[in-house]
Formats: C-alpha cells, structure tokens, sequence
C-alpha cells in the first residue's frame, strides 16, 4: 500500500521573503526549507508505514524546482521515494488548483492513505486536505492529534472549537496531523546518506493530464489587488521591577487598557 | 631445606608466570582487537624521547606534591627490585649470592638501599593517603563522599599491591640487615657488611651478632623465599586478574603513555580526535568512499580503536580525574574514573568489583543490563545515558591523569554514535542541531541580523566582501561568533572590542552574515556531519577572503576555528582578544587609566575551559587585569589548569541541568568566597552561565568580560587627558 | 437591492457567542444577514440573532450533523446558500470553520478568503483584508465569482445591535454522501467554564515558561480582569495547560484589546498568535526576552511576586 505524505516548500519564517511580482506569495528565500508543520506529516507518515505491513512511503509536493530540498529532507526522515510535480503553469495556484494538481498526481501515484499537515507556515489555510478529499471522494479524518490504523480502519483523535471527537474511516483516507501528534525524528547521519540513493521524480502538468486553465494564476477564484507592509509594533516601555516597584504603573496600565 | 624452600619457589615461580603470561597475552589480545588508532606507533624514536622523560620526570601529576614524590620513589624502587628479585632465587640456594658484575659495587649498593628504605617510607605514606580516603558508597548521611578521589575505586587491589610492595621492601631490608650483620662480625667480612656497602642497614647488624651465622643465614634464605614466594604471588594474581589496572598500570601505563596522542607531550586537549571511519579521518566532503555498512562513533566496545581500548585498561584508579570533575562534583552520575572503568571491564568481558558496581549504582550511573555482553550498548547497556549527556568536555580529566587517557575524545565517539547512528540524544538537541542547519546559529535567529552589534557605533566596522575586499587590506579580521552577534551580552563584548581596535587605530574588518556558527556546539554534542557541514562553510569562505589568521572573543571558536579546522586542511592563526588587547597595551596603543580611589576594587578571574586548559592561555586575561590599576586579582579556590567549569561547554549551554546542583552556581559559591565584587572572564558562554547564577542570587559579583574593564580604563585616559600622566606604560 | 448573505451560526448554538454577533454585524454591512443554524436551536437563540440584523433565521435538522467530521455540515452550508441565492457566506474562522468553508467553496466554485479582519463591497466586488506571514502583511484580495465564501477572525469588527424581526424557517437536511465518509464515533464538547472563551475574550492573560508550573497568578489576574487564559507553547509542552488554551501559529489567534503576557519569552511563534493586541503587557525575568520589545509595558521581574501584588490591588 502506499502511503503519500504532502509537504510544503516554504520560507522560512524569519525570511524577509514577501511577494512576487503578481502579489502572489513567495516560496524561495535562504532558508526556505520543508514546512516545520509539514515534518509532523511525514513523522506520523513514517510510523503508520510500520503498523501497516508492506506499505511504501512518498512524500509528494508542488513547487518550484527549489522544493526538491524539502522533499530531500523528508527522504532524510526516511520516506521511501519522492515526487515533486513542478510547471512554471501552477505559479499563483489557489488553493482549488493546488488541490487540483495533487488530487490527480495522488490518483496517479494509485495512493492508499494521505497524511498531510494542519496547514502551511506561509499563508495558514488548513483547507487544502478538506479539498482533497473532497476531489478524491475519500473520507477526510482532518487536524488529528493522534492518528493509528488497524485493520483498514483509520482512526483520529481530534481536538477543535466544537470540543474533541475521535473519527474513523475505513482506508483510502485522507489524513492531516497537528504539531501535537508527535515529534518529528531527527534524521541519523545514516539516514542522511540512505537518502542520496533515493530518487525524486519530477512531474510536470502534462504528466498527470491536468490541464494549465484549471491551476495558475488564470484559474484563480480571487485576485490580489495590494499587499502593505504592517508597522513592526514598537516597543514601549521596559521597567525593572526592584522589590514591587513595578506593581503601581501595571496597575495604572491595566486601568487604562480595559477602559 | 634450601633445595626444598627453592623447589617451592621456583615451583610456585612457573605456576605464577604462567598466569602471568596468560594475562599478559590476554590483554594484548583484547587490546589488539580494536579498531586501528592510526598514527599512535611512530614516530618511534620522538615518542620513546617523551616517554622516558615523561615517566621519569612526573610531569603529569599535577599538585599533590608529597604523593608525586612517593609515587616517584615507589616507581623508581620498583625498577631497582627487578634485578634483586633474579638474584633472590640464587640467594635461597646461597645465603652470599651478589647480582654479577654490579653486585658488589658500592654506587648500586647505595643506590639499592636508598630506594628501599625510601620506598618503604613511601608505601607507608600513600598506604595512609589511601586510607584517609574513605571510599564507602554511603557515608553516614546517605549521600556520597565527594570528598574522596577513591570513592569507587578497588579497595582490596590499591592495598594488596601497596602491601606487597611493603612486603617486598621488608624483605629486601632484613636480607640486607641480616647480610651485613653476618658480614659484619668477621674481620675478615667486615668490610663487606660494613656501611660502604649497607650504609642504611648497617648499623642494625650487631643487634643480631648473639646468634650463630647459621641462624642468619637460614634467615636470609627464608626472607629470600619469602620475597619471590610473594613477589610471584603478585605476578600471580596480577595475571589472573587482568582488570587489576592499578597493578597493570606498571606495564600497561608506560605503553600509554608512549602511544599517547600528542608527541610533544601536552595533554589531549584543544582539538577531539577526527571521527575515524574504517581508521580513515571522516570528510564530509569525501563521502564518496564511504562504505554503506560504516559506523560512526563508537556503539559497541569492539568498535573502539586499540588505544582506547588501551586507556582504559591502563587506568590506575588514582581518581584525580573525578576529583576535579565539575559534573561529579555536582551531583551528576558523570565521573571520569568510574566511566573508564566500567568500559575497562566491558572490554574485557568481566564483572565490576564490588567497589566499582556499588559506586555505579549509587551514582546512578550504571547502565540497564545486569550483566552485559560484549555487543552489548554501551550507551543505555553498559554506562546510563546521563553519565554520557552529563559531561561539558572542560578536560579537567585529561589534564589530571598521569597516564594520559583521554576521556573527552571517548566520550564524544559515544556521543556521535548517539547521534549519527541511533538519534538518540537530549532532546534539546533537536532544537539546537535544526538551528545550527537552517539558520547557521544555535539561537535560530536570522543570519542577517549578525551585523546588529555594530549599530550605534560611532565609527564604521568594514564588512568583507562590502567594504574591503580582501583580508590582507586590514591588519585583522574580528570573528564574531554566534554569541558575539546574537547575545546581548556577547554583543556589548563585541562592541567594546571593537572600540578598543578602534581606539588603538587598529585596522580590522569583519565577514558579517557570511559568518556561520564555527560548530563547536556540534562537534562537543556527537554531531560531526553538522559540524563539518559548517566549518566547511567557514573554510570556503575564508578562502574567498583570503583570510589566514582571525581574532576572537569567544573561547569554543578559538578552538575550533585555531586547532580544529586544521584536521579539515585548513590551519588559520586564531588570536583570542584577551591576547590583542595585551599586546595593543604593551606596545602603548591603548593606554589604561585609573578611576579615583574610591573605586578600587578585587576583581577574581574565571578561565574559561577553551582558553586556559584546553589552549594554555592563563596569562594574557591575568596580565591584562593587572594592567588595570584598580584592580586587584584574588583566585578563586580552582584557577589555573585546576579550574572549575561554568557549565556550558560540551553543548551543556544548550540542555537543562536537572541531576544535581548547578555547575555555574557552584562555581559562583567559589567566586564568592573570594570576596571580590566582580568576576571577570574572557568567553561569551562563561558570561552567559556565570550571569545566569549571579541572577538567581541576591548579592552576587558582577560578571564581567575582561575588555569591558579595559575599555572603562581607556575611557577614562580619554575624557581626563590630565590622568595620563598615571597610565601604565 | 440588498443580496443575502449567509452566516453560520457558531458550534455550540445554545447560547449566542460573539463571533456570531461579529459575522451578523459585517453581514449587516455587506447586505442582508441570513442566519443558518445547523441542527437544533432554542427559541431564545432565534431572538438574540435577531437582535443583531439577522433578517431571515433557517433551523435546520440535520440528522447526520453529529456523525460527521465536518462533510454534513458544509454540504448543509452549501445547500442553505443556494436556498438563499446568497452572494455571500461567513464562517468564523477555526479549524473546522475553514474546512466547512473550504468545502462550501468548492461545491459552489465560489472564490474563498480566510481568516479575513475586514470585508466591503467595492463596486459590486467583495473585497477583503487578510494578514500573512505570522502578521507582518495584509494582504487585500478581490473575489472574482459570483460568489464569495470568507471566514473572518473574532475580533475584526464591534458587534452592533441592529434589532429586527426575524423570519424563521424551519428546514430538513439529509446529508447522503455518495462517497465513503468518516464518521464521528465519540464526541464531548469543550468543558464550558465560566471565563471568556479565549478567541473572543477581550482580555487574555497567558502563561508560559516563566510559571514553572504555576499557573495560579496567571489565573487570578485573569479572573481578576475577566478575562481568559491561554499558554504559550513551552506551556502547553510542558503540561502547564491543554492545548486548547495555546496562543500562537500552531494554537489559537487572538486579537484582545488587552494580551498579558506572564514568564513568555515571546518567541516568533508565539507572537503570531497575539501580536494584533492593541495593548500588550508582559513580565518576564530575562532581561534578555525578545518579548520586552514588543510589549507596551515590559517589567523585567518575578511574576510569581509581582502578580499577586498587582491581584490584590485590583481586588
């Protein structure tokens, strides 16, 4: 069975990265890296790859050419093989055209469970894995604090505003993990080299039969008309407190704040 | 009877080499299956020049003065009696037999006596030495002794073999006091007996002139016996028990100290050992040869190369490592001693002695398997992990032991397999590795905020690359560092040196956010592949600035950068500011002031690990202070080469401290007790630490980095040009 | 002629929370407010959406809701907005609120924006502002379809009451997936406590490492301000609180007009979560805390002495 983790090419967040020509959101900065909230993905990937006999994992991303880094360091974790599906046409995907290309290159990859992160670093959605499912017809088991499969039968325990639940469904699923579901594995050295031997495999539109109008700028249900820079809050006042020589102005700037 | 009490010894001799031999052979197997330790043979005739002095001079036992004379006595008495112990077995037959040739002569007769009645009143001293010790895993209270370099050490082996040395010495006496007497009656023996040949047992022979001759002899016979009979007991058990180091030592010892890791006799500090794969020195940037099954660090105790393997067998139980240990002597499971121990019989395939499992166990510090084999773990298996995490690499150990083991360079190979190979480590390591790989820094804060210090200065830093294009434009390139850029702390440091170089009209520049972290932290934590991912960088982009030689403010980028990129092919000239300022001063560049009166103060000096022990700079910092003609310097308890740690080194400053007291308050008690007002130190790391404890405390010494102070001084000479007059020259 | 714009009636709809006020209101703004309640309501809830511009209220039954993730509900959502002929349709922004958006928005290939702080019709186009990149930009987005589905952040505009009579309308929804679906199999709803829920609280005082532990002066100088609780994530990992009370990236966004920040070192993570406070008060030992130079008033000191001093002067 194959297992398909999806990760994010993103910068980094203390990269000052900002947008692209078209107002779109950039991806490539120094330390753009796999997405810190993508490696839970990946962790909890690996570990339904060992209750679940025989099965393989890939780690599959859309990107620019840059994102094979991302992919290495999931390959690093120990992911089996990578895809990378890359055409200058995704560029300024919203978030139907992303689902779009990665709900045609899971079919094509014949996936049998998707386990995704709770949403991206950059732009902060959590919709896409609701949308895959949505696209693939497969049940949607979506922001798991803690994910386990036995025979067939994917089970999550899910913690949001309505208070928590635990969902199951029956495999092909679409999962999509927390930064509580576990930490992530600090890739051995070992594991560094095993990665360089395997292969990432790059796709392009064409590839998966999706056509350009449906993905890319053009496809895009919203438009971006302006993009401002907000003013770092500036710091205020800094006091040191000696003996409670604080507690009178805090107590001044409580009045006042909850006026 | 004489053919009888020769039979016996000469029988119970056979049986006792036998065993000997059997040891002898045993360890060289052990040790011969190692890994190889490349380099540690030749070259021959340098190692062999080191080695004799070494020995003979006792430079390595450091303090202790009337234990390294007494050691040195019992040692030098112990080569002496080799030769008597040959004639010994003719002496049972023949009461008069004298060694061939030297026998007779007066300058080894002298020389002879000396040493035995030296070596006895030595044995005697480092017997009490021992037993003022008390090596109880519990003492009264139920916490352990921490006073007691013994605690965990063998107590029956340390005092079987200081009594048989006794024994022997005895012997070696009454056979000469009763050689003498015998001799000594005659007139035509007289000379013989007399004090040019027994000078210091002479006088004891009339005492027993109202026996018969006979009777003397048959007592020189029988001490004779004696002597070989325990003699080749020694031999014996010694034999049998090969884990018996503190006997071992005599043999083993000198070949450790022959193949020891410097040839120039300096400890094995400043650099670790390169990470050997298949004996080759890992690069990473050679990882084409690698082979798929290598391992990295050491797992299990067959993947130590021989000489370690060597070290621990050579290891004397003396304790002077874990007398000094800033982790042990906090209450962490860490101690040098019992950490080489239990590899020593790991390696060879034997159970702890009674003193060493209980040590162990009440220290918390052994590992889960009762009884391991010999692929066991040692990490988890053999040792507890925390014995492991626990250490900061100050080299406090290195620098004490006489025989020259090198504990830090065995505790990093158990760090890397940790890391490289099983993944296994605090988990704050996870935070720091991801920082050091994403972000080039421990703190993870952007790269391009590494030039943050030098805003507000009122002159302009020139940035390589920016400003200046080449190294050899300025007369030095400033390091930073991490700290030096992403500390507050550091940062001021930074600052103030800057100012310094400034004001003393130095022309300098820096690399700004070409900077990445020199990799210390991830080379003392196990991380070899992500320390060399950054000293690489580093390398690559000295290159492109061509520069040769760098001044620093911290301690741990003075050793990597100074002694350890040079394993990678690259030796750069490191100075650390301490240095440069004290030259800047000497020659008249800078010029100190003193402030008014009142505000003299004592001012004690911390050494940070990576500059004094591990780089043997304890003398620019101090001069330095001196320079400042307010100051008065007081040393703390340990200062010097026996200083304490602050804690931070070995990638502590990146982990919790949670067994134990903290080693940065402890080391703020001892600067406390001092009585000084500020304590000044010369690395970013041991400011961080010392500031931390001085901040949980409510009246606490200021800590300070040494150029502060300079740069007050030479504030003053600015704004009160009159004081000139008072500068230091 | 005003178009209908749709607002779904927040989880718990027992009782009328202020991010259902806030959607009513922007609404209100937008068009004509239409309240879509999923599953049962009391009649009390039907009166206060009314009291906040909800036009038209739709009840709707949906025997499937409670066994669904969150599939039943967006195709309810979905289903209501087509009723309607709604142009718009607001959620309040959440981990289940964006999926129900996300999902409503595909099935009516309407343009989607999340986590929006404001939202306004500029010549018959919808037009929002979302903040990105951990706070640091606003983004302004147009939607180009007919139809527009956002999900808007508590605290992006004043509830204003705007009483009118509300027509109900009582509906049945089955939902009949045609593909497999999850199915929800034990549920308990968030304990209600008696402080503010901690998205919508006007005052938060959070804890984090600082506390070692002890969350008490974190408590009683939230109690003491009425406000709620929340924890930073050093808190959360540390068993201080459940994760459901995290500010930051990965925990909740909250945008109160007082943020008091207690032993937080103010991590870049963190800020993300609470950097849109209009004023913001932190105490932290560590002079060092990157915290200290966002705060408007920053105390270097002991919190475990300092609060309980600044608690019993406003007790």
């Amino acid at each position: 069975m194959r297992i398909i983790a999806l990760v994010k090419y993103v910068p980094d967040s203390g990269d000052e990265v900002g947008f692209e020509a078209d107002l779109s959101l950039g991806r490539v900065g120094p330390s753009s890296r796999l997405s810190e909230l993508d490696e839970y993905a990946v962790e909890q990937a690996l570990r339904l790859r060992t209750e679940l006999a025989g099965a393989t994992l890939t780690v599959l991303s859309v990107g620019p050419a840059e994102a094979e880094s991302a992919l290495r360091k999931a390959l690093q974790m120990g992911a089996d093989d990578a895809v990378l599906v890359t055409d200058e046409a995704i560029a300024g995907s919203d978030v139907f055209g992303t689902a779009t290309v990665l709900s045609a290159a899971i079919r094509s990859l014949e996936g049998g469970l998707v386990v995704a992160g709770m949403s991206s670093t950059d732009a902060g959605l959590g919709v896409v894995p609701a949308l895959l499912a949505d696209s693939l017809c497969w049940p949607l088991l979506s922001q798991a604090a803690a994910v386990s499969v036995e025979a067939g039968l994917a089970k999550i325990a899910r913690v949001d505003e309505t208070g928590s639940r635990v969902v199951e469904a029956a495999l092909p699923a679409v999962v999509s993990v927390t930064d509580q579901s576990g930490e992530p594995r600090y890739p051995s050295f070992k594991d560094v080299l095993a990665a360089k031997k395997k292969s990432v495999a790059t796709l392009t539109l064409a590839d998966l039969g999706v056509d350009a109008s449906a993905v890319g700028v053009g496809s895009a249900r919203v438009e971006v008309l302006a993009v401002g820079r907000n003013p770092d809050r500036a710091a205020g006042r800094v006091i040191v407190d000696v003996d409670g020589s604080s507690v009178d102005e805090i107590v001044d700037f409580l009045a006042a704040a909850t006026k | 009877m004489k053919v009888l009490l020769f039979v016996i010894a000469v029988a119970v001799s056979i049986a006792a080499v036998a065993l000997f031999v059997r040891g002898a052979l045993t360890l060289y197997r052990l040790i011969g299956a190692g890994q190889p330790s490349p380099g540690r043979l030749g070259p021959v005739g340098k190692r062999l020049g080191n080695m004799v002095t070494e020995i003979l001079s006792h430079r390595r036992f450091r303090a202790r003065p009337l234990v390294k004379a007494a050691h040195w006595v019992v040692m030098v008495s112990f080569i002496l009696l080799v030769p008597t112990l040959a004639i010994a077995y003719a002496q049972v037959l023949d009461p008069y037999a004298e060694l061939p040739i030297i026998g007779g002569w007066p300058v080894w007769q002298w020389l002879l006596e000396l040493f035995s009645v030296g070596g006895l009143v030595a044995i005697v001293v480092l017997f009490t030495v021992r037993l003022r010790h008390p090596s109880e895993p519990e003492d009264a209270a139920g916490a352990r002794d921490w006073r007691s370099r013994f605690f965990g050490s063998t107590r029956w082996q340390g005092y079987f073999v200081e009594a048989v040395i006794a024994a022997v010495l005895v012997c070696v006496l009454v056979m000469h006091v009763l050689t003498s007497a015998v001799l000594a009656r005659y007139p035509e023996t007289a000379e013989a007996g007399s004090w040019v040949h027994y000078p210091l047992t002479f006088w004891v022979g009339p005492l027993f002139w109202s026996l018969p001759p006979v009777a003397l002899e048959i007592g020189i016979v029988v001490a004779a016996t004696f002597k070989i009979l325990v003699s080749m007991v020694w031999l014996g058990v010694v034999g049998y028990a090969t884990t018996m180091s503190v006997a071992w030592h005599r043999f083993l010892g000198v070949l450790n100290v022959y193949a020891r890791r410097e040839t120039d006799g300096t400890p094995a500090l400043g650099a670790a050992a390169p990470m050997l794969v298949d004996g080759k020195a890992f690069d990473i940037r050679d990882l084409d040869d690698l082979d798929e099954d290598a391992t990295f660090g050491v797992g299990k105790i067959e993947e130590f190369g021989w000489k370690s393997l060597l070290d621990f067998a050579s290891c004397t139980e003396c304790g002077r490592c874990q007398d000094l240990c800033p982790a042990w002597n906090t209450g962490k499971p860490l101690s040098p001693k019992l950490f080489t121990l239990a590899l020593r019989d790991q390696a060879a395939g034997m159970e702890h002695s009674l003193d060493i499992f209980a040590a162990l166990k009440s220290a918390g510090a052994a590992g889960e398997l009762a009884a391991p084999t010999r692929d066991a773990d040692l990490v988890g298996g053999v040792i507890s992990p925390d014995v492991l995490w626990s250490c900061t690499t100050c080299g406090a150990c290195v620098d004490q032991c006489p025989v020259d083991i090198e504990h830090v360079d065995h505790i990093i190979d158990l760090r890397r397999h940790e890391v490289m190979v099983k993944s296994e480590f605090p988990e704050e390591f996870n935070g720091l590795f991801g920082n050091l790989e994403t972000k080039g820094n421990p703190w993870g804060l952007p790269p391009r905020d590494r030039m943050d210090w030098a805003k507000g200065l009122d002159f302009d830093v020139p940035v390589l690359g920016t400003d200046v294009t080449s190294a050899d434009e300025v007369d030095h390139v400033l390091w930073v560092g991490c700290a030096g850029a992403y500390d507050e702390k550091g940062k001021k440091t930074t600052r103030a040196v800057a100012e310094l170089l400034h004001l003393a009209g130095v022309k300098f520049a820096v690399l700004g956010q070409a900077e990445t972290c020199c990799g210390d932290s991830a080379r003392r934590a196990g991380n070899e592949a992500t320390y060399q991912g950054l000293a690489t960088e580093n390398i690559e982009t000295f290159a492109s600035y061509g520069v040769e030689k760098v001044v620093v403010t911290c301690a741990h980028c003075l050793n990597s950068i100074g002694r350890e990129y040079g394993q990678l092919g690259a030796d750069y000239r490191v100075e650390h500011h301490t240095q440069v300022l004290n030259r800047l001063i000497r020659d008249g560049r800078l010029n100190v002031v003193a402030p008014p009166e009142d505000e003299r103060r004592q001012i004690t000096y911390h050494d940070p690990c990576y500059l004094g022990r591990h780089n043997g700079e304890y003398d620019a910092p101090r001069e330095l202070l001196a320079s400042l003609p307010e100051a008065e310097l007081v040393e703390m308890e340990h200062s010097g080469s026996s200083s304490m740690c602050c804690g931070g080194g070995g990638a502590r400053m990146w982990t919790e401290e949670s067994i134990g007291t903290r080693i940065n308050s402890a080391r703020m008690d001892e600067a406390e007790a001092t009585g000084a007002a500020t304590v000044a130190t010369a690395c970013p790391f041991c400011a961080i630490m010392l500031g931390d404890a001085a901040a949980s405390r409510d009246q606490a010494p200021a800590v300070t980095d040494v150029a502060h102070l300079v740069l007050a001084g030479v504030k003053r000479g600015l704004t009160n040009p009159t004081n000139e007059a008072e500068t230091e020259s | 002629m005003s178009e209908n714009v749709v607002v779904l009636v927040g989880a718990n709809a027992e009782v009328l929370d202020a991010s259902t006020a806030e959607l009513l209101t922007l609404a209100g703004q937008l068009g004509r407010p239409v309240a879509v309640v999923a599953g049962e309501a009391p009649q009390a809830l039907v009166a206060e959406l009314g009291r906040f511009g909800a036009a038209e209220v739709h009840l709707v039954s949906c025997p499937q809701l409670s066994d669904s993730l969150v599939l039943a509900k967006a195709a309810l959502l979905a289903d209501r907005a087509v009723a309607a002929h709604a142009k718009v349709i607001l959620v309040a922004s959440g981990l289940e609120g964006n999926e129900v958006a996300g999902l409503v928005a595909a099935k009516l290939s309407a343009g989607l924006i999340t986590d929006v702080v404001t939202a306004r019709f500029e010549t018959a186009e919808l037009v929002a502002d979302k903040v990105v990149w951990a706070g640091k930009y606003t983004v302004t987005a147009k939607v180009l379809t007919e139809v527009a589905v956002l999900t808007v952040k508590p605290h992006s505009c004043v509830p204003l009451i705007a009483e009118v009579e509300a027509e109900v309308r009582q509906a049945r929804f089955d939902f009949e997936p045609v593909a497999p679906v999850a199915r929800v199999i034990s549920a308990e709803p968030t304990a209600a406590t008696k402080r503010p829920k901690l998205v919508e609280a006007n005052v938060v005082v959070s804890g984090g490492r600082g506390t070692d532990g002890d969350f008490a002066p974190v408590e009683a100088l939230a109690d003491a301000l009425g406000g709620a609780v929340g924890g930073s994530r050093a808190a959360v990992d540390a068993g201080y609180v459940p994760q459901t009370l995290q500010v930051g990236q990965t925990g909740k966004s909250v945008s109160p007009d007082l943020y008091v920040a207690l032993g937080i070192s103010g991590a870049i993570q963190h800020i993300a979560g609470m950097r849109t406070a209009r004023r913001i008060l932190a105490v932290n030992s560590d002079p060092e805390a990157p915290i200290h130079r966002l705060a408007d008033l920053s105390v270097v000191g002991d919190l475990k002495t300092i609060v309980p001093a600044v608690v019993a002067r406003l007790g």
